[in-house]
């Protein structure tokens, strides 16, 4: 019951974000994985009425969502409750947005690093470690200001 | 050197990649060079590194920053220790040496007085804990956990979790901690809690009776959190703190499931009940939380009544238009049909229903689950739908798989024989191409298996009928060419239906125009066309003692004739040996083309018996497992080292070698599908090989000389060498023959071995008794480079007065080459 990875993809494959919370993938798998999340999941995104799951090699569900022209994507274990991490794929997205006021591309590209610090705010080790968005983003405006 | 900006601005401008690639090389020998710099100030560094974790996203590589982001996150400046925890977090991981220079940094910063570094070190560690990493610095947790501060407390939980996963035998120093952490109402720190306990709960057994009097605790939130009211800070979609709710919800599953006891199975179900009724689906957060709850439910030993709450929590899920609820449905119902398979079949209409769905997965979801509810009840309807699947859907992935689940259904619950029939017919002509070779060869067997005169002329006409109407569908025409070789008899004269509402007498010449027809389709492949060729020539020469119209028959002949030039050989030998025949005279002929015997009963089930029977025959060669098995046990190393020795090719011992070889000694018999095929083209050979015995006594041409290859008091082992076309194949025939004197030899077995350059195909034997003074024969088939010598390692396996004998010999008298 964990998360094994956090990837954000824009549409033409390039990475935006890259989580790995497990550490037992190789460098080559982890670059096969890229483009083949992305293979498969801008496959299904072309037909309609497709579900937001889809499972990955065998040890591996794929939940995952389109926001505008970037997919995000847990990797998780195949038992694991695919409505439940599809909400917080969605809270993540609202924190960002929030954060960023209105996200877009260019202000993942560019603000990368703020990225992970955010993520590492919401989930730890694999985990969701914090649920309430006020309390994140406080946290994340005094973090700023420290810096 | 330029800012981070400057150099991401530039990756994006690169047009090509040739230009990206050029832009990303000069950073990375930059900022390499600059690491190498004794005096590098921490500003720099901290670009550099930042830097580095963009390289890092795109995927280049970045070991050589490891040690530096170490330096840097050993700075007393927060944005350098921020910076060099996350790359560190990114760039390391629990499998690298450098990890152990990290245990001091993370050592003093859990002990910083600014809560936000320790909240750093926390993130790192729960990141790439190691277990020595674990062992070093648990105490740390442990006081972090017993703190005031609620931001640290619940990620030093989750930390705590993630140590005991390295190493269990931490779990005693955390255990004590649950108490104060579980009445702790802050839903942050309860999250942190019950994964500390589920951690614990999974790595070590020895504690967990001392978690499962937590249960009604967890019991306790999910009461508060249920009928707490509305909470703008949790709220997700009007749910309260839905992610509590599925973490409590799972932990409740996994302790309630070690309780042996079932202590407080009562109140489980309460609240397990008062949950899954208290919320209204709908919304996707809503949803995750039933979801929980029935996974819960079904997962424990719950109650009749809440089992039939879930079933029908599921049957909602399945009615919404949302398909990410339906796909967890259809999933969770097929792990639930072995637990309610009643309730379960209440919704098949609904399951029925997706199958016509937009999606793949929930497709083949509904699939699995119309297999999974069939039964003699229900067995019309849901084949009917089945078929309209097969018939309507491009999904060409999953038909074979439903050919082959719908066959077996069809034998295990058809309720007659005709709609058995009728039904196999439907699927043969809307997915002949998609049946696999077993599916062949059982239905065939079947058909022979056929005693009703009536039924088999109905069978025989509809076969025919769907096979004029549509010669594209490889299954339906193998199967019709075949039948129709056997019993064109019962349907000549006839009328059969073709498609809706035409209808033909059937006479030879149409018989002649369907066979035409089918040996000028162009649309199979090569092997289904050789396949098909095969098949239609044996038709043909059974049919020239059924046909009466002497032109008929002359165009029988022709067909043979023209195949003699054929430029495969397994057809051009079969042509040319059924020319022979067809030369005969009348009676001979007759006897040599009668009927078929039916087989002996050859259904779905005798494929598993093939496994067992193949498990078996591995485990006398000492007990290796089959191909794809585990660990082969050393004992037979050297066995298989031996029979490598007579390999030609190299690299000959690791394991995959030893199991391809395994695999390939048992090659005909480790794959069911395979063997069956085999076992139905025995059904062709045998007679053709009788015949061109036969014809060989009576036109008292050469007999073939058998060669003894081995022989003891008991038995003796011949080979005849049958054909040797000189071009990579050969037919021997292998014949165990006891002596006269000999006692009965019982479950007799041949085991051949071949050098792994060549394949090998073994005919079933024609028993595994042998009386004294009697013979069993199997043919061997093999393929290979032509040219190369035959040399066989033989074991030979029988079973006398009780005891089993094991004899091993190696073979390579036969003088042709393949």
């Amino acid at each position: 019951m964990t998360i094994h990875f956090l990837l954000i993809l824009n549409r033409q494959g390039k990475a935006r974000l890259v989580k790995w919370f497990n550490n037992d993938y190789s460098n080559q798998e982890r670059q096969r994985y890229l483009s083949e999340i992305h293979r498969l999941i801008s496959s299904r995104d072309d037909s309609k009425y497709q579900s937001n799951f889809v499972e990955y090699e065998q040890q591996h569900k794929l939940v995952y969502r389109r926001y505008a022209g970037l997919y995000f994507v847990f990797g998780i274990d195949l038992n694991d409750n695919e409505l439940n991490y599809l909400e917080s794929l969605h809270f993540f997205v609202e924190i960002l947005d929030e954060y960023f006021n209105n996200v877009c591309e260019l202000d993942l590209v560019f603000n990368f690093y703020k990225l992970y610090n955010i993520l590492d705010e919401i989930y730890l080790g694999g985990q969701i470690q914090e649920i309430s968005k006020s309390r994140i983003l406080e946290r994340l405006a005094y973090l700023d200001k420290l810096a | 050197m330029a800012s981070l900006k400057s150099f991401i601005k530039a990756v994006r401008k690169a047009k090509t990649i040739a230009d990206e690639r050029a832009v990303v090389r000069k950073e990375s020998a930059l900022i390499r060079t600059s690491f190498r710099d004794a005096g590098l100030d921490q500003t720099t560094r901290r670009i550099n590194i930042s830097k580095l974790l963009y390289l890092y996203i795109m995927g280049e590589k970045t070991h050589f920053g490891q040690v530096e982001c170490l330096k840097l996150l050993a700075s007393p400046r927060f944005l350098d220790k921020r910076l060099g925890y996350l790359a560190a977090m990114l760039l390391l991981d629990e499998n690298q040496e450098v990890l152990t220079l990290l245990t001091n940094s993370l050592d003093n910063d859990m002990q910083h007085p600014n809560a936000y570094i320790v909240g750093l070190a926390l993130s790192c560690l729960g990141n790439i804990a190691s277990p020595e990493l674990a062992r070093d610095l648990y105490t740390n947790v442990e006081t972090i956990m017993t703190s005031n501060n609620g931001y640290l407390k619940k990620k030093a939980c989750i930390v705590a979790a993630k140590l005991v996963e390295k190493d269990p035998e931490l779990s005693e120093f955390f255990l004590n901690k649950i108490p104060q952490l579980i009445n702790d109402k802050s839903s942050s720190t309860l999250l942190g809690a019950v994964r500390l306990m589920e951690s614990i709960y999974i790595n070590n057994e020895d504690d967990r009776s001392q978690l499962i009097k937590y249960i009604p605790k967890i019991i306790g939130h999910l009461k508060r959190v249920t009928t707490s009211g509305y909470m703008p800070d949790y709220d997700v979609g009007g749910v309260t703190d839905p992610f509590l709710q599925v973490n409590l919800l799972s932990l409740l599953r996994i302790l309630a499931n070690g309780d042996g006891n079932q202590t407080y199975a009562e109140d489980i179900n309460d609240i397990l009940t008062q949950v899954a009724s208290n919320l209204e689906s709908g919304k996707n957060s809503a949803n995750a939380v039933l979801y929980e709850c029935v996974k819960t439910i079904f997962t424990i030993p719950s109650d009749q009544s809440l089992k039939i709450l879930g079933v029908n929590l599921l049957g909602k899920f399945l009615s919404t238009k949302d398909n990410n609820t339906r796909y967890v449905a259809l999933d969770t119902l097929l792990s639930v049909i072995n637990i309610e398979p009643l309730a379960v079949q209440r919704h098949r209409s609904t399951i029925v229903n997706c199958l016509s769905d937009g999606d793949i997965s929930i497709r083949r979801r509904a699939l699995e689950l119309s297999f999974a509810i069939l039964n003699d009840q229900n067995i019309r309807v849901l084949v009917r739908e089945i078929l309209t699947f097969l018939e309507t859907s491009g999904d060409n992935e999953l038909k074979s798989y439903v050919t082959s689940q719908l066959t077996l259904a069809a034998n295990k619950y058809s309720p007659n024989d005709k709609w058995h029939f009728d039904t196999l017919i439907r699927m043969l002509k809307v997915s002949g191409n998609f049946v696999t070779s077993d599916i062949i060869s059982n239905i065939l067997a079947l058909i022979l298996q056929c005693n009703d005169i009536e039924l088999k002329r109905h069978i025989i006409s509809s076969l025919l009928g769907a096979c004029l109407e549509d010669s594209t569908q490889f299954g339906l025409s193998i199967i019709t060419i075949w039948s129709i070789g056997e019993y064109a008899d019962l349907i000549l004269n006839q009328t059969v239906e073709i498609g809706e509402k035409k209808s033909k007498l059937i006479t030879e010449s149409v018989i002649l125009q369907l066979i035409d027809e089918l040996i000028n389709n162009t649309t199979y492949s090569q092997a289904e066309t050789t396949q098909l060729i095969t098949y239609i020539l044996t038709a043909v020469i059974k049919l020239s003692i059924k046909f009466k119209d002497s032109q008929s028959i002359e165009s029988l002949r022709l067909i043979l004739n023209a195949r003699t030039y054929d430029n495969n050989l397994e057809i051009q030998i079969r042509a040319l040996e059924y020319q022979e025949i067809f030369a005969q005279d009348t009676q001979l002929k007759k006897g040599l083309l009668a009927r078929m015997p039916a087989p002996p009963l050859k259904e779905r089930e005798s494929l598993s018996l093939h496994a067992t029977g193949s498990v078996k025959k591995s485990t006398s060669m000492g007990s290796a497992t089959n191909g794809s098995g585990p660990a082969v046990p050393p004992s037979t190393d050297d066995l298989l080292l031996d029979l490598l020795d007579d390999n030609n090719s190299t690299s000959a011992t690791n394991s995959t070698n030893q199991n391809e070889l395994l695999s390939d000694i048992f090659g005909s018999n480790t794959k069911p599908a395979r063997s069956n095929n085999d076992a139905i083209l025995d059904l062709f050979n045998t007679p053709a090989s009788n015949v061109t015995a036969s014809t060989s006594t009576t036109s008292n041409s050469t007999t073939i000389p058998s060669i003894e290859a081995y022989a003891n008091s008991h038995v003796r082992v011949l080979f005849t060498p049958k054909s040797f076309p000189q071009n990579g194949t050969a037919v021997i025939e292998s014949i165990i023959e006891s002596h006269e004197s000999s006692a009965i030899l019982e479950q007799v077995q041949l085991l051949i071995a071949v050098p792994k350059s060549q394949k090998l195909t073994i005919t079933s034997t024609s028993g595994d008794t042998v009386s004294p003074g009697q013979s069993i024969k199997q043919t061997l088939k093999l393929v290979g480079k032509a040219g190369a010598k035959i040399k066989l390692r033989v074991k030979v396996r029988y079973g006398i007065a009780g005891s089993v004998v094991d004899e091993q010999f190696d073979f390579a008298g036969f003088e042709h080459t393949l």
